[in-house]
């Protein structure tokens, strides 16, 4: 697989008013051909610079960009025509309709008139075209901003939050067209923060914290690599489950009790928990090892989990050491 | 040329473009029709009324004279004066005014031209700031990332469309006024020097006009924001004027006048302005004898000076940034 977009060490500060702040820090990400990768991370951990700085809207310090194989920034002005994007909620003029919007886009790019029909088309606005903008919900306003990004029929299609306002048919539709898309052969990176959807949609992942990179690869890989090695375990007679805990606790395991079943943590074995209950005759009727889902792997690897009675600060993440050969630890 | 079709587009759709030159255009056709309602052909019964009214107030301002010179007499001064001449009488200044085209439109470019720059400041500023203000500048970068050219083509299309503005207000303006020589006045002695100097005037406007919708666009690209633009203007007027004019007034600064953007307008426009200092207690006087108070001369030239590098160092300014700063 080649790689459609490829970032190394990335840094870039702000100047503010307490002093420089680290946006990026030697972050890293790679998207190969073809793939939906979920580009995930706290309020405030660099996505959006991270994408402005793709674009060109802003200036690194350092580090090495490359998209569809040419170096950025230099060579944007060429490969910039294959790249549609939408950085956070773009804003349009209120007074234009969607199909002036984008119309005018449209003519900014070179492009044919009749992309403008195909890509209010594919967002589901070719009926609202002629209304203005300001007549338009949020999610609607946000259809127009994936059909902006769409007019150009780029290779790789970056979007910022664009389930942004959506209703649930929305988001289906959303995720449904991003499948279309990736089948097709477009790259699609999305920031999102609806991290069910992106388990759904996306092949593969990067998590940033703190301006770092914290985790990348496929999305089950991930997963996999972050899970807890936990196991359910629920028996043919749930009245058996006092019996079993007292089993499983004096073989060595440390485990939870809930109303229905037991879930068992630091199982590497768990053939031997079906067969040390069985030599007591209580048998199991479900014996499943409990994956992490994404949500849980992102609050675990950027710190940011709820605390009761505690407020975080959105500077209030995980910033993982820096490694001489990989750049991060993940 | 497609990014120039984009953004000439976008120009003549946006809002304030349709609102506000429209509304210009009724100002200056407001005026012009009040100038021409206020005008008449001069009739015979007009004229033979006026004569009678001009020799009227001259044999009355001759019976005032006489009655002075017996009651003052010996004693009377010798200045010089033997009493009303006739000639200062005019029945023109008796009669209902006409449009004397030749003497009144080189006059009258002034006022288009300041209600065109008015509104070219507006459009200039709003051009530009309103696309930073609602992220339509950041969406189109990312489809056209050279900053430089963008900014370029924003303004090469702002510029040439408020000339093209500008000459057609200056066309409705021109067709009133010749509309109220022909009707309700002269236009004769129209001669080819006569619309050169027309022509020169013109041109002198139009650049006013430029210049100060470049100005409303850097300022409003510099700050991001149309409010930026308007505020740098609104703080000129008040802090600029009418502050430096009461401040300078108290110190007594020698030609303060010259501080004031309406004098270079009326000079730039009328070729040069003389500022006369009348609370000096010297006086200058010529071969001839005549005093005068001290003068300062400002011609086209210096005011052209000072706004050129006004709108190249506000424009260089704005450019820079537009390289330099990150778009967040």
């Amino acid at each position: 697989m080649t790689a459609v977009l490829e970032i190394q060490g990335l840094r870039k500060t702000y100047r503010a008013r307490g002093g420089p702040r680290r946006a990026l820090d030697g972050f890293e990400m790679y998207v190969e051909a073809g793939q939906v990768h979920g580009f995930l991370g706290p309020n405030g951990s660099g996505k959006t610079t991270t994408l402005r700085t793709l674009l060109g809207l802003i200036k690194p310090d350092s580090g090495e960009m490359r998209i569809l194989g040419h170096e950025l920034p230099r060579h944007l002005p060429s490969v910039v025509g294959q790249v549609g994007a939408i950085v956070e909620s773009p804003q349009f003029f209120a007074h234009f309709t969607a199909r002036d919007t984008l119309s005018l886009l449209a003519d900014a790019g070179s492009l044919p008139k009749e992309r403008v029909d195909w890509a209010l088309e594919l967002v589901g606005l070719r009926e609202r075209a002629k209304e203005r903008v300001k007549t338009y919900s949020l999610g609607m306003k946000q259809r127009l901003a994936v059909a902006s990004a769409l007019l150009k029929q780029p290779k790789l299609l970056i979007l910022d939050e664009p389930a942004n306002g959506l209703d649930p048919g929305g988001i289906r539709e959303m995720r449904d067209m991003m499948a279309t898309l990736s089948a097709g052969g477009m790259t699609v990176v999305l920031s999102s923060h609806i991290l069910g959807e992106i388990q759904l949609i996306c092949d593969s992942v990067t998590i940033i914290s703190l301006g770092r990179r914290v985790a990348a690869g496929p999305v089950a890989e991930v997963l996999q690599a972050h899970s807890s090695g936990q196991v359910k375990v629920a028996l043919e007679t749930p009245a058996d489950l006092s019996a079993a805990a007292q089993v499983l606790i004096a073989a060595g395991f440390q485990l939870q009790a809930n109303a229905d079943h037991l879930t068992l943590s630091g199982v590497d074995k768990p053939a031997l928990i079906a067969r040390l209950l069985a030599e007591r005759q209580l048998y199991v009727s479900e014996l499943t090892p409990v994956t992490a889902d994404l949500e849980s792997v992102f609050l675990e690897l950027t710190g940011t989990a709820p605390v009761p009675g505690q407020v975080r600060s959105v500077d209030q993440s995980v910033r993982p050491e820096l490694t001489p050969q990989s750049g991060v630890n993940s | 040329m497609s990014l120039v079709r984009a953004e000439r587009r976008r120009f003549f759709k946006r809002r304030l473009t349709r609102w506000v030159f429209p509304i210009g255009l009724l100002l200056l056709v407001t005026i012009a029709s009040i100038l021409f309602a206020f005008h008449s052909k001069p009739t015979p019964e007009a004229r033979a009324r006026g004569e009678a009214a001009a020799e009227a107030m001259y044999q009355e301002q001759v019976r005032y004279y006489e009655q002075y010179k017996r009651e003052c007499g010996e004693k009377c001064p010798d200045d010089g004066w033997t009493g009303p001449q006739r000639t200062d009488f005019r029945a023109e200044d008796f009669m209902p005014p006409s449009f004397d085209f030749k003497a009144q439109y080189g006059e009258l470019f002034l006022v288009w031209a300041a209600i065109m720059a008015m509104v070219a400041f507006l459009l200039g500023a709003s051009f530009v700031g309103a696309e930073w203000a609602s992220g339509a500048m950041m969406n189109l970068l990312t489809w056209q990332p050279k900053r430089m050219k963008v900014l370029g083509t924003k303004l090469g299309v702002l510029l040439l469309s408020v000339a093209a503005l500008s000459i057609l207000a200056l066309g409705v303006w021109t067709g009133i006024l010749w509309a109220a020589g022909e009707l309700r006045g002269t236009t004769e002695g129209l001669t080819p020097g006569v619309w050169q100097s027309f022509g020169l005037t013109a041109l002198r406007g139009l650049g006013m006009i430029l210049a100060f919708a470049a100005l409303g666009f850097g300022l409003a690209s510099i700050g991001r924001h149309t409010g930026l633009a308007l505020g740098a203007a609104l703080a000129v007027v008040i802090v600029g004027q009418v502050g430096l004019t009461i401040l300078f007034q108290m110190i007594r600064v020698q030609f303060w006048e010259q501080y004031l953007v309406p004098v270079h307008i009326f000079a730039w426009m009328n070729k040069e302005m003389k500022l006369m200092d009348y609370s000096s207690p010297e006086t200058v006087c010529d071969n001839a004898g005549n005093c005068n108070p001290p003068e300062l001369l400002i011609t086209w030239q210096d005011s052209g000076s000072i706004a050129l590098g006004l709108v190249v160092v506000v424009l260089a300014f704005a450019f820079w940034q537009m390289r330099r700063r990150d778009i967040s």
